[in-house]
Parts: C-alpha cells; sequence; structure tokens
C-alpha cells in the first residue's frame, strides 16, 4: 500500500484569501477566533501578529491588517475541492485534518510510476492556489504526520521501506500527533521530545499515563495497528458558496471570486468524469431601499454552453463575457455556484491534425462566445418557414450546438468550386429567382406620384408583372397584395407591393409599400 | 532597370500583364517577383500568398490578383446602399465555401436575409450564422432599468465579435455590415486577426468610404449597372489600377424576355428626356 497525504498548512487563510481581489491582496490577513488571532499569514508574522494576540493588539501591531472570522464551513469548502482534485487520480481518498489522503497502489501502473503519479498531483492541485505538503509513507498515519512535520518527502526510501518509514518516523516530534497535544507539558517534563523516545519505553506505562489514544496513534503511524479508513465520493450535485470579505460594488470585481468557485467546479465534475451543460452563479446582495422599491435579494446568471465541457478557461470566459456586460443593482456579499445539469458521457477524443470534427468544435465554441458576450437571442440561424407571406416565411432561431451542422465529409476547396462554378455558368438560363434576399422588417409606406411608387423620391418602373399573395385569413394576419418587381432609378432591383383592398375607405392610406430589395 | 517606354500606348489594360522583360546583366539571377512571393511590380498583378477561392465569374478572376477572393486578408466591398446585387456576386463563393466544409457567418447585415432566396443561390442555411450586435437591454432583466446601447457600444461590439471570429479561425468566410465612419486603425486591426483566417473576409462600406485610405488589399466599388447586372470598379488591388469597370452578369431575378424588354425601355429613356411611365404587363 502507497499512500500519499497532501497537506495544506494555510489553508483557513487561503480559504478566506480566495474571495479578495488584487488590491486587497497586498494587506497582511488574519483570522479571529472568539476574539483572539487564531491565524495569521507571513506578511501579518513579520508585522508581529502571532497566534493567541487579542484583536486590538494585532491591530496595533499592523493596521492594515484584514482581519476575517475563522469558519470551519469555509474551510471544509476549500477541502472539498482538493478531495474532488484527489478523486481524479484514485477512488480512495480520506480527510484527516486538514490534509488529504490518498491511497494510489492500485493507481501506480495506470500512471506509470510514483513519480509521474505526484507531478500529475500537484499539476491537478495548482489551478486551486493552496500551499500543499506533500508526503509519501506505506501507511496513511504516517503519511500523514510525515506531511505535516516537514515538505520534502514526497518520495523517498521511506515510500515503500518498512525500516525506512520506522526510522524516520523515529525522528518525528511528538507535537505533531493529535493526542499528544494535550499532554504536551507532561512529555516536555519526561523528556519525550520524539516519537523513537515514546517507542524506547515500557507500553503499559505510557497507557497508563496518557491513555491508549496515543498508543494507538504510534501504532497506526508504524503500521503495527489496522488502519480503516472511509473512503469519500463526490456528490451528485455541486453546489459552492463563498463569501467575498470585501463588498463588491462592480462586477468586475466579482471576477476573481467567481474564478475560485469555477476551479472548484471543474475538480468536481473531473472527479465524476463529466462535463459541465450548465451552472448557476447566483449573488446574493445586501438588500437595500432606494427610491422606495426593494433591491432583489439575489442575482442569478445562468450559463448554458452550448457543448458540454469541463474546460476551467473556457467556462471562465463565458462567465468573463457575462459578467462584463452585468450592472449590479446592490453591492454583492456572496456568491452561490449550483450545478445539476452534468453530462458523463465519453468525449471525442483529441486529434492531433485538425479535421472536420475539431473544426466543428471549434466553431461551436467560438459560438459560445459570441453568445456570451452579445446575448443569446443575438447569434441565430435561418430557419425558412412554410407561409406565402414574406414576413412569416424568412425567420431566425437562436444558435444551438444541434443545429450548427457538422460536415459529413470534406470535399476539397478546389473540387468544390470547380462544381459551383459550373453551376454559375448555368445560370443564364436557371430559373429567375422570385423572392429577394433583403427583406425589410416592416414595410415601407411608398410616396405616390399619380398612381405610381416613388422611391426616394425617383419613379420606380415595374418590370415583372402582379403576384397576387392572398393569405393568412385564419390566424389574423391578412395579407392581400400584388406583388411586382420593379427598377429603381439607380438600376437596382427592388420588390414592392400594391394592397388591394386598404382596410378602409380613406385615401390617404397608403397603397404601395416597398417589402424587400434584391441583392 | 527597365526604361519606361513612352511610346507604349495601352500599358495599363488587363492585356498587358506580363510585358517584356528587359536583358539583365547577369542571366543567371532569378527575376526581382520571383524572389519571394509578397513581391510584385507595379505594372503586373501580383500574386496572393494566402488560399485564393475562384469567385464563380471568370471576368471577375481575371482581374483579381491570384484568380479570386484572396483569403487570409479583408477585402472591401463599397455599395450606396444594399440590395445592389452583392449576394449574387458572393453567392457562388459563399457556397464553395460551404461545401468544402465550414460556415459562413455574416454580421448585422442590413436586414434579415431570406433563408428562401439564400437557398435559391446554393448557400447552405444549415452552415449560415446571422450575427447581430445590437442588444435591447444591458441587465439581467428584473434588476432595476435597463440603460439602451447607443451605437458606439454597438459598433464596438460588432468590431469585438468580428476581430474574435476572424482571429480563431473556425469561421469559412465572413461578411460584415460595419457602422459607417469605421477608424483606419479598427480596419488595421481587423486586417491582422484576418491573416490566421483561411477564408475570405468581406467588408461592405458606404461608397464614401472610397476617398479614404484602408488597410485592405483589395477594395472594389459595386454600382448596379440595369437589370440583373453589376458594375465593379477595381479601387485598390495588388495589381495595375483597372481603367475600365467590369460588367457582370448574375443570376437572374427576371425572366429573358423581361430583361430584354427593360434594357429596351433603359434606352429608350436614356435618348429620350420624357419621365419613365407606368409600364405594367397586364
Amino acid at each position: 500500500m502507497l499512500w500519499f497525504a497532501v497537506h495544506l498548512p494555510c489553508l483557513s487563510l487561503e480559504a478566506f484569501g480566495a474571495g479578495l481581489d488584487a488590491t486587497a491582496r497586498r494587506r497582511p490577513v488574519a483570522l479571529l477566533a472568539e476574539h483572539r488571532i487564531a491565524a495569521a499569514d507571513a506578511a501579518a508574522a513579520q508585522a508581529g501578529v502571532q497566534p493567541g494576540l487579542r484583536r486590538a493588539t494585532a491591530l496595533a501591531l499592523a493596521p492594515d491588517l484584514l482581519l476575517g472570522q475563522a469558519d470551519a464551513a469555509r474551510d471544509r469548502s476549500a477541502l472539498q475541492a482538493v478531495v474532488h482534485a484527489a478523486l481524479t487520480l484514485t477512488p480512495a481518498v480520506a480527510v484527516q485534518g486538514h490534509a488529504v489522503l490518498l491511497e494510489v497502489q492500485a493507481s501506480l501502473r495506470f500512471f506509470g510510476g510514483p513519480a509521474t503519479l505526484l507531478s500529475r498531483l500537484r499539476d491537478t492541485l495548482a489551478p486551486l492556489g493552496h500551499k500543499v505538503q506533500i508526503a509519501s509513507a506505506a501507511t496513511a498515519q504516517g503519511a500523514a504526520l510525515l506531511a505535516q512535520w516537514r515538505g520534502d518527502l514526497a518520495l523517498g526510501p521511506h515510500s515503500t521501506q518498512p525500516a525506512a518509514l520506522q526510522a524516520l518516523l523515529d525522528e518525528l516530534p511528538l507535537g505533531l500527533l493529535a493526542a499528544a497535544r494535550e499532554h504536551a507539558e507532561a512529555l516536555q517534563g519526561m523528556g519525550l521530545h520524539r516519537l523513537g523516545d515514546l517507542h524506547r519505553l515500557p507500553r503499559s506505562g505510557l497507557a497508563r499515563r496518557f491513555g491508549k489514544a496515543l498508543l494507538d496513534e504510534a501504532d497506526r503511524a508504524r503500521g503495527t495497528r489496522p488502519d480503516p479508513r472511509t473512503w469519500l465520493a463526490a456528490p451528485e450535485r455541486f453546489e459552492d458558496r463563498l463569501e467575498l470579505p470585501m463588498r463588491a460594488d462592480r462586477a468586475e470585481q466579482v471576477l476573481h471570486g467567481a474564478a475560485v468557485l469555477l476551479a472548484r467546479l471543474v475538480a468536481w465534475a473531473r472527479a465524476r468524469q463529466a462535463r459541465v451543460a450548465a451552472f448557476v452563479l447566483a449573488l446574493r446582495h445586501e438588500v437595500r431601499h432606494r427610491g422606495g422599491e426593494a433591491t432583489p435579494a439575489e442575482t442569478t446568471l445562468r450559463i448554458d454552453l452550448a457543448e458540454p465541457s469541463a474546460d476551467a478557461a473556457h467556462l471562465q470566459l463565458l462567465l468573463r463575457e457575462r459578467l462584463a456586460r452585468l450592472r449590479l443593482a446592490a453591492p454583492t456579499l456572496e456568491l452561490r455556484l449550483e450545478c445539476s445539469d452534468s453530462v458523463v458521457a465519453t468525449t471525442a477524443s483529441g486529434e492531433l491534425f485538425p479535421d472536420h470534427r475539431s473544426a466543428h468544435t471549434g466553431l461551436v465554441r467560438l459560438v459560445e462566445q459570441l453568445r456570451a458576450r452579445l446575448g443569446d437571442e443575438q447569434v441565430r440561424q435561418l430557419q425558412p418557414v412554410a407561409d406565402h407571406r414574406p414576413e412569416r416565411a424568412c425567420t431566425s432561431v437562436a444558435v444551438s450546438a444541434r443545429s450548427l451542422a457538422m460536415p459529413a465529409t470534406t470535399v476539397a476547396p478546389s473540387d468544390a468550386v470547380a462544381a459551383v462554378a459550373t453551376e454559375v455558368a448555368g445560370f443564364a438560363s436557371a430559373w429567375p429567382q422570385t423572392r429577394p434576399v433583403w427583406l425589410l422588417p416592416e414595410p415601407l409606406p411608398l410616396a405616390e406620384r399619380g398612381v405610381m411608387p416613388l422611391l426616394d423620391g425617383r419613379a420606380l418602373l415595374l418590370l415583372s408583372g402582379p403576384e397576387r399573395i392572398e393569405t393568412g385569413w385564419w390566424d389574423g394576419g391578412l395579407v392581400v397584395r400584388d406583388y411586382f418587381v420593379a427598377q429603381a432609378a439607380d438600376g437596382s432591383l427592388v420588390w414592392v407591393f400594391r394592397q388591394r383592398l386598404p382596410g378602409s375607405a380613406e385615401l390617404s392610406q397608403p397603397i404601395w409599400f416597398l417589402q424587400g430589395r434584391f441583392a | 532597370m527597365a526604361a519606361f517606354p513612352p511610346s507604349h500606348p495601352d500599358l495599363f489594360t488587363p492585356e498587358a500583364v506580363s510585358p517584356p522583360v528587359p536583358a539583365e546583366p547577369a542571366p543567371g539571377l532569378p527575376e526581382l517577383e520571383q524572389l519571394h512571393p509578397a513581391l510584385w511590380r507595379a505594372h503586373q498583378l501580383g500574386s496572393v500568398q494566402g488560399p485564393v477561392w475562384p469567385s464563380g465569374f471568370a471576368v471577375l478572376d481575371t482581374a483579381l490578383p491570384g484568380g479570386g477572393w484572396p483569403g487570409r486578408c479583408l477585402s472591401e466591398l463599397l455599395l450606396a446602399h444594399p440590395g445592389i446585387g452583392e449576394m449574387r456576386l458572393l453567392a457562388p463563393m459563399l457556397a464553395a465555401v460551404q461545401r468544402s466544409g465550414r460556415s459562413v457567418m455574416l454580421f448585422e447585415p442590413p436586414a434579415l436575409p431570406c433563408g428562401g432566396a439564400l437557398a435559391g443561390l446554393g448557400v447552405d442555411l444549415q452552415r449560415l450564422v446571422v450575427v447581430h450586435a445590437a442588444r435591447a437591454e444591458g441587465v439581467v432583466p428584473g434588476v432595476g432599468a435597463a440603460p439602451v446601447r447607443d451605437a458606439r457600444a454597438r459598433a464596438a461590439d460588432l468590431l469585438w465579435a468580428l476581430e474574435q471570429a476572424l482571429a480563431s479561425g473556425e469561421a469559412g468566410a465572413v461578411l460584415a455590415w460595419p457602422m459607417p465612419g469605421m477608424r483606419a486603425e479598427s480596419l488595421r486591426r481587423l486586417q491582422l486577426a484576418a491573416q490566421a483566417h483561411r477564408g475570405p473576409a468581406f467588408l461592405l462600406r458606404e461608397l464614401a468610404a472610397q476617398r479614404q485610405p484602408s488597410a485592405a488589399p483589395l477594395r472594389l466599388a459595386l454600382r448596379p449597372a440595369g437589370p440583373d447586372e453589376i458594375t465593379v470598379q477595381v479601387v485598390k488591388r495588388r495589381g495595375p489600377p483597372l481603367v475600365q469597370p467590369l460588367t457582370l452578369a448574375l443570376a437572374p431575378v427576371l425572366s429573358m424576355p423581361v430583361r430584354a424588354r427593360a434594357r429596351r425601355l433603359a434606352a429608350e429613356a436614356a435618348a429620350a428626356t420624357a419621365p419613365v411611365g407606368l409600364a405594367v404587363r397586364v
């Protein structure tokens, strides 16, 4: 059995600092628990802030100190993300304190050895932005203790050989054992500083003085006592919240916290071997009353992906575009990210040389990016409807991944053009076009001189005879028109119609309308 | 250095594409224009490095450098107003691009194109995407008053979308109708982005832009020339200026007898000075 332990020494501070933006990060940060400092980062420690100081003392030492409350739930969420990252490498993952334990013996062959596995682990943990200390050993407790002790014990003879592990554990300071913390003074008084000192003493005496817990922990570390763990699994639904330490007034300030949540979402998706199809970001506002109306408590942003993906960069890009055009109604205090639409299916394998499938994926991504910035309804595809009325026949729908056609075969460009060139050559004898390419959204009423229509003050020459369209009496859009192809003064062709039955007998109502232009 | 022959009457015609080359002092050296494909002599049509898409009109292909619409750079089409036959001019090339497996993207067209008409020109509607830049609201609905976007923000959105589509290289052919009064630096940015885009990219602008400089290597001015015909004047190309504008026959809208009658009426109207009257066939 080979165990990796990932210890996160600054988990609380990093979990608190996840919601900070760049300017706030330069300040020293410390966490309070029950009005006393519980943890301080390097910048605060340099200023003299130590755990145990009172709040006022700490602020006196470092005036620009950023203080936050220690929150176990926030630490748990951050640790959960590390667990999900570890679940991509092995299904046997357990948690102990602020450390994540992985049992990787079964995954060694797949990943190509412990060194490759270790580098994979570091790469997976990198986006989460935590400081990690990794150690490996043949026992879980041993690996956890080594990770807490030093950061350079990732791989070595102690990983596989029990004798080397025992020799290393003998040097371990006793303060790292959880059961030894309450007896710290007694142990120091006896001159017991290291785990090796403990093993030289008789066991019955130690058990009587300090209880069985200390001995059990030492035995579990050495491997003489069984150490069963409960494995963790990724949940079906992802939900995480992040409290912003500084109130965000603009959408850009939310970006950093949202990026952290997205990194956790991607870690969860990868742990379940799924891809994200849609997610919802909710921004909770502080409730205000402005001008007599209450601002809503929450703003929700739902982002649907045309093609499910687990690519953190792509999701961040889409979210950034949507956030860029969002105006916050009130300052934001908390972000919540939820994902219940995930797709567990095999992805298409990657191709080295670009082919039509990768071109289709590229086009879908481009369309997604345009939709994220411009709006879901702004990118459209044409969908003709079988209706005689021109304004109803030419409709468009918002584009989606399914409607973008995948090319079945790739024809070489020269062949394609040769085929079309022969088609164009036969245009002289082809059937004439009946419908114009540019259709005005609303028919434009034309002025008349006598009974002739005018366009831009010049008379139109009606060329092609009346095409009568009379339809639509059943749904209220009655159309009774005679369509003509006319030539404008500059030589371009337009499509005009004359209404045969004006609604009322008023002579001032326009009869001639411009419907479209032949382009 | 070739001496400028003053007695050559029509030097700048398409027929004089390759004039007689004067004797070089060292006959083993290559011609200057063959040293690199980007070099071209002012009296010759330059070659195009990237892919070239034949336009479907043989007369036009002989006037374009490379023998067709160039890929990897911008081409400008200048029109007085939309609807003079520009889509019928581009339709053969668009159909060819779609048949090669890529999609065509239209950016902010002047009106919604009629699907049936485009299908009649040979364009596949499944591989056509229309992108609008105008947005009605600037905030998520339900949160306070929505500010109306002004024209400058719309133009900026359109240029951003165009640049993304060109730089990604995923679109097959790109047609864009930018707002009038586009700045030269925007054109330069788009030209740079177009170098990653394999297919042709067209900007359809107003005729008044003819007098402004532009970074696009190919600029054509289009004018209607009677029913189902279009006049193409080459404003800028990598080659000698084209004196005579080309007249191309487009995909017909009118049937042949109607077209003949229209030409006859136009000739009569040009001869006479009386305004054209109502001429409707019963």
